[in-house]
């Protein structure tokens, strides 16, 4: 597989939405994925172990017209992923650290497989609108067998929706952060019912400036990744849910990775014109090639 | 644990072990200089890498040194520190000598961890470590029948069973077909309920076909596509045929393993199961191609060895 007449491919392997170094949710980037096939890419991102690798490429010539800076294709250890949040942010990071000039000053536009993503720079944080939510009542049957999966109570779940931005979840608000941060996932039967499950529980009231306001846990034994530390898709579809239907307000920082050892936190914020944007800090922590 | 207060650039190599072919491997991260990180530190490293080992080399102690040593190796899972392991001894190996490390003895480098000194071997391109000493003892009755329940065995398909331990403790079942050994469909909850690591193993007969078509039912197998050509086109063919399944450590399947493929040639060449010198394949039903050569010198000391390619070269801030 590895062409040696060609230069050495460009990697970094980023911490993204990190609170504190190497405590957020890595990403490995490719930085010139030109020229690999799916079967490389797929082989490469089974390798690296980690929940995403993204491959930068030039954009389309569809792309390019609308305004794409770049375009990335996403895969986690088994499939590629039309579109995810963790992988946008560590990407255009990765773009921008190598070098990369937006067309338009602050906003980076992204390529990938549900069309174009805008990313917005503010301070140290790279932000992305959130795509489209379609979302529905979840059947009450599968919504049982999950609860129980989760070991919950009648009285734990406050609602619940099929959530799908690119990345289909099932979403449960939780009456707390307690309680989500208590729960021991039966990852076998999750895998079994066949849905990523995303939960979020409100943290009580603080006076710190930073601290989170809602604690969220990500269990996705279905792509055999049992919890990911922090993930980007998830947090923006709850977040368009959550603010819509008022249960959270229109600004807040989550948490995620909590009982992983990680502190991963992901701002959110609904914009005057009702986009909801989804950011946090990335840090290049790996840097140098790839024999690809 | 407080954020490094001064991290810097060390030099970082991820490579691929007990494969000549990139990728098909078991990967292990290197960081060629932890001088200076304390142990929570590596730790954090470690968890974050998501791989089953991540190491980092040091200048060997004074006693090390006094040894022989040629330079100190701490080795990390996600979740602690490893007094030894067999995939990391011979990747950290291969960065150090690619990295310019110079052995005292031209065809053998000493490594020091965890339990004391260990001998590499260098043949070509490939590595060799001397297998730790081998404890084994006959499982239960009751735990060979729960074993087999798990991975859907009949008695008649194990041939034998032995608790071995060279520093990692397994349970090693060989089996009467590779083919058998490939076509098994673990229950993980069983498996992590018996809360021990299981290793399975079967010979293939002389003048059998390399395994790459067989054992493509699984999820992970379709989705990689055309993956399985390049595992074809490996040779030789070998002549074992390993699986390891980690449930109890939170792997289902480990791709390829050291330290378990040295007890089970330290067992099955003690038992006449097997000749003094074989090649394994491991990793085939995960769509990779491990290959884990064994020999055995004239004092009978068991050789674990294979190729290495370093696939990711940098640095990293630490």
């Amino acid at each position: 597989m590895p062409t040696s007449q060609n230069p050495p491919r460009r990697l970094q392997q980023v911490d993204v939405f990190a609170g504190v170094a190497y405590r957020g949710n890595p990403l490995a980037v490719v930085l010139d994925g030109d020229g690999l096939s799916q079967a490389q890419m797929q082989r490469f991102a089974n390798w690296t172990h980690l929940s995403e690798t993204t491959f930068l490429l030039p954009p389309t010539e569809a792309g390019r017209q609308a305004g794409a800076d770049y375009r990335v294709r996403i895969f986690d250890p088994l499939s590629e992923l039309r579109f995810a949040g963790h992988p946008t942010l560590g990407s255009c990071h990765a773009w921008l650290r190598a070098g990369g000039q937006p067309q338009m000053p602050g906003i980076v536009v992204q390529e990938c497989e549900v069309g174009l993503v805008k990313i917005r720079q503010a301070d140290t944080l790279l932000l992305f609108a959130a795509p489209p939510l379609q979302r529905s009542t979840p059947d009450a049957a599968v919504l049982a067998q999950v609860a129980e999966a989760l070991q919950l109570e009648a009285g734990h779940v406050v609602a619940a929706q099929t959530l799908d931005n690119g990345l289909p979840w099932l979403g449960l608000l939780l009456d707390s952060a307690e309680t989500v941060l208590r729960i021991e996932p039966d990852h076998a039967t999750l895998k079994h019912i066949g849905l990523a499950v995303g939960v979020a529980g409100p943290h009580r009231a603080s006076e710190a400036p930073d601290a989170p306001q809602l604690e969220v846990r990500a269990f996705a034994a279905v792509v055999d990744v049992p919890e990911d530390p922090v993930t980007g898709s998830l947090n923006a579809s709850l977040a368009q849910w959550l603010i819509a239907d008022g249960h959270m307000p229109t600004r807040y920082i989550a948490a995620q990775g909590t009982r992983m050892e990680r502190a991963g936190r992901v701002s959110v914020e609904r914009d005057a014109t009702g986009q909801v944007w989804v950011g946090g800090a990335s840090l290049t922590c790996i840097d140098g090639t790839v024999l690809l | 644990m407080d954020a490094n207060p001064t991290p810097r650039q060390r030099p970082f190599k991820q490579v691929d072990v007990f494969s000549g072919q990139a990728y098909f491997g078991n990967p292990l991260a290197v960081v060629l200089d932890g001088a200076g990180l304390s142990e929570a530190q590596m730790l954090r490293f470690a968890h974050w890498t998501n791989l089953s080992e991540t190491t980092f080399l040091l200048p060997p102690t004074p006693e090390g040194r006094a040894g022989g040593a040629d330079y100190r190796v701490r080795i990390f899972t996600p979740g602690g520190e490893m007094r030894f392991a067999g995939h990391p001894t011979l990747g950290s190996c291969h960065a150090w000598l690619e990295a310019g490390g110079q052995p005292k003895a031209t065809q053998r480098v000493v490594q020091e961890c965890g339990v004391g000194l260990v001998a590499i071997q260098r043949n070509g391109t490939k590595l060799s470590f001397a297998a730790p000493p081998l404890k084994r003892t006959a499982p239960g009755a009751m735990q060979l029948a729960q074993v087999a329940a798990a991975l859907g065995l009949k008695s008649q398909q194990i041939i034998s069973a032995q608790m071995l331990d060279n520093g990692t403790a397994w349970l090693g079942l060989l089996l009467d077909d590779p083919h058998t050994v490939l076509q098994l469909k673990p229950n993980q909850l069983e498996l992590k309920n018996l809360g021990f690591k299981v290793g399975v193993a079967a010979f293939y007969p002389p003048a059998d076909e390399p395994p790459a078509l067989i054992g493509r039912s699984n999820r992970e197998a379709r989705a990689f596509g055309t993956g399985s050509t390049a595992v074809a086109a490996f040779e030789p063919s070998p002549n074992l045929e390993v699986r390891a399944f980690a449930v109890p450590i939170g792997i289902i399947e480990d791709p390829v393993t050291g330290s378990l493929n040295a007890s089970l040639a330290q067992w099955l060449i003690a038992d006449g199961h097997a000749p003094d010198a074989y090649l394994a394949a491991q990793g085939t039903c995960l769509e990779r191609a491990g290959r884990v050569f064994i020999t055995t010198d004239a004092q009978g000391q068991v050789w674990t060895g294979g190729e290495s390619v370093t696939c990711i070269d940098g640095s990293v801030l630490l």
